[in-house]
């Protein structure tokens, strides 16, 4: 399967998700507004995915503990 | 009062109040009225805020009248995007019809902070529903209607704070609050022609502002000068117990200093791709400029895919935000057509490509700071066009349909900057540059932006219509 393909393949897989979830309050054109919203959110996941990180690389936004006093 | 109050910058405001040449009640007054008046035409106010304001006005002209001045911004008037939380029945409606109706019984802590101050809130101002987070493409995406430019009905004034960039163009407030999470300072601040300063994330407490995204969240001022911007950043900043995102560091504007710095500026390469003419020639004209207050060299970042990074950060954290509403359908009952279904796509974000984008947020960040640490700053146009028409579409990095590293980089990575006026382009709409600084670094981006002010005076010019 090509690039492209994978592309297709991932959009069409996700858009039948999501016209499963919400489908039956959406119509005609906004389905395919969702559709095209879909194909820019796999675009840009295929352009982080391509980015190679190593295990170190943690997020930037560091997670810390709680507690409520000192 | 005389009307040459209006369009008075801050700090000149504040000697007048502090000598008491002039009367916070009377300065109320006039820019109610202007409100009152001339806010419609711009699509400017959700509400004025009248009895709230003479309130306040009175009791800052008690207390200067009994020696006790509190600051720069006692007694003068100002808006905050309607995305603040107030008190005393006020309305706080998040740009959005579904909460048009809602009141909170807390002030947001920057309002607090601006109350403390001595400043008089004279409006809450309109913007895009919901900060622009669910996927508008067209300036009509409010229920107050499109934001309209004071420098031509015909244009957008931006978004998604765009009742604080018309309210501050056509002089209705001295200054107002926005919010930015990309661009939303910086742009109705050019598209307005005004100054605008998005601070370091964590430098504002965000607590009782709506939120859209957690991480990238800011508030800052829209003013006349740079200047004025550093006099109201200094009033709202500081570490708040009410959001743990707050960093504890002081901010003290340092509205003197640095004299006779030399300044070192830096410009990515292909910053200017894209942009319309104008923008292009402006932004060169402004090298010149800068080129008389230091240095300015060509840098280059690593190639990464920095609007995607912010772009998935942001569509997340806006769709988990929203939650409620997006799962109960209530977006159906929002402005624009498209944010009544863009959302839905979102679902379709996987939680692995969301937490790349926050890991590949941290090279962001850490290349970021490589390149700023040996410059003052790096400068770029504020935006790549002009406003957009009323009925036409907008180009936003967020959607995909331009491209803004700038944004994307000093968002995702939480780096301050501050857009001034430098030009006109097409149809006599205003033009910006932007100043970006590393983390916590306003002092020096607002000196850099003062420096070019004083060369220039783009910043003294007034929408003639209003």
């Amino acid at each position: 399967m090509s690039e492209s393909e994978a592309v297709h393949a991932e959009v069409e897989t996700l858009f039948a998700l999501v016209r499963e979830r919400y489908g039956g309050r959406l119509d005609a054109e906004q389905l395919a507004g969702v559709r095209t919203a879909i194909v820019g959110i796999v675009e840009a996941a295929c352009a982080l995915r391509a980015v190679r990180l190593t295990n170190a690389d943690e997020p930037g936004q560091p997670f810390a503990p709680h507690r409520a006093d000192p | 009062m005389a009307e040459d109050v209006v369009w008075s910058p801050v700090r000149r405001l504040a000697e007048g109040i502090r000598s008491r040449r002039l009367s916070p009640v009377a300065l109320a007054e006039t820019f109610l009225d202007r409100l009152e008046r001339l806010g419609p035409r711009y699509n400017a106010v959700v509400t004025v805020t009248r009895a709230r304001a003479l309130e306040q006005a009175r009791r800052a002209e008690t207390e200067i009248a009994a020696g006790s001045y509190r600051g720069p911004l006692h007694g003068v008037p100002y808006g905050a995007k309607d995305l603040l939380a107030t008190s005393g029945g006020i309305p706080t409606t998040w740009g959005a019809s579904p909460f048009k109706d809602r009141v909170f019984d807390f002030d947001a802590t920057a309002i607090r902070k601006l109350e403390e101050a001595g400043a008089v809130l004279c409006a809450k101002l309109a913007m895009v529903e919901l900060a622009g987070g669910m996927g508008y493409r067209q300036p009509n995406a409010a229920f107050t209607g499109p934001g309209i430019n004071p420098w031509s009905r015909d244009a957008w004034s931006g978004g998604s704070s765009s009742g604080s960039g018309s309210a501050v163009a056509a002089g209705l407030v001295p200054f107002a609050i926005g919010s930015e999470t990309w661009g939303s300072i910086l742009s109705p601040a050019g598209n307005c022609g005004l100054a605008g300063l998005r601070p370091t994330y964590g430098r504002v407490s965000r607590h009782g502002a709506m939120a859209l995204c957690w991480t990238l969240d800011k508030l800052g001022p829209l003013a006349l000068t740079a200047d004025d911007c550093g006099l109201v950043l200094e009033a709202i900043a500081g570490r708040d117990p009410a959001d743990p995102t707050t960093a504890d560091r002081r901010f003290r504007y340092d509205g003197a200093g640095p004299t006779g710095r030399r300044f070192r500026f830096g410009v990515l390469r292909d910053v200017t791709d894209g942009c319309e003419e104008a923008v292009r020639e402006n932004f060169a004209r402004s090298l010149e400029v800068l080129r008389e207050l230091g240095s300015v060299e060509e840098v280059t970042l690593p190639d990464l895919p920095y609007d995607d990074i912010t772009r998935t950060i942001l569509f997340a954290e806006a769709t988990s935000a929203f939650e409620d509403l997006i799962e109960s359908g209530g977006i159906a009952g929002l402005t624009a057509p498209e944010d009544r279904y863009t959302a839905y796509a979102r679902d379709a974000i996987l939680a692995k490509d969301y937490l790349k984008a926050l890991r590949l947020r941290g090279v962001m960040a850490r290349e970021a700071d490589r390149v700023l640490a040996t410059l003052d700053a790096l400068v770029a146009p504020g935006r790549t066009t002009v406003a957009a028409m009323l009925d036409g579409e907008v180009r936003s990095a967020i959607r995909g349909t331009a491209r803004d590293v700038m944004g994307a980089v000093g968002n995702g990575a939480g780096l301050p900057a501050v857009a001034v006026p430098n030009g006109f382009g097409a149809r006599g709409l205003p033009t910006s540059l932007q100043f970006m600084g590393r983390a916590w670094e306003e002092n020096l981006i607002l000196a850099a932006a003062r420096a070019y002010q004083s060369r220039t005076d783009w910043h003294a010019r007034h929408p003639p219509e209003a």
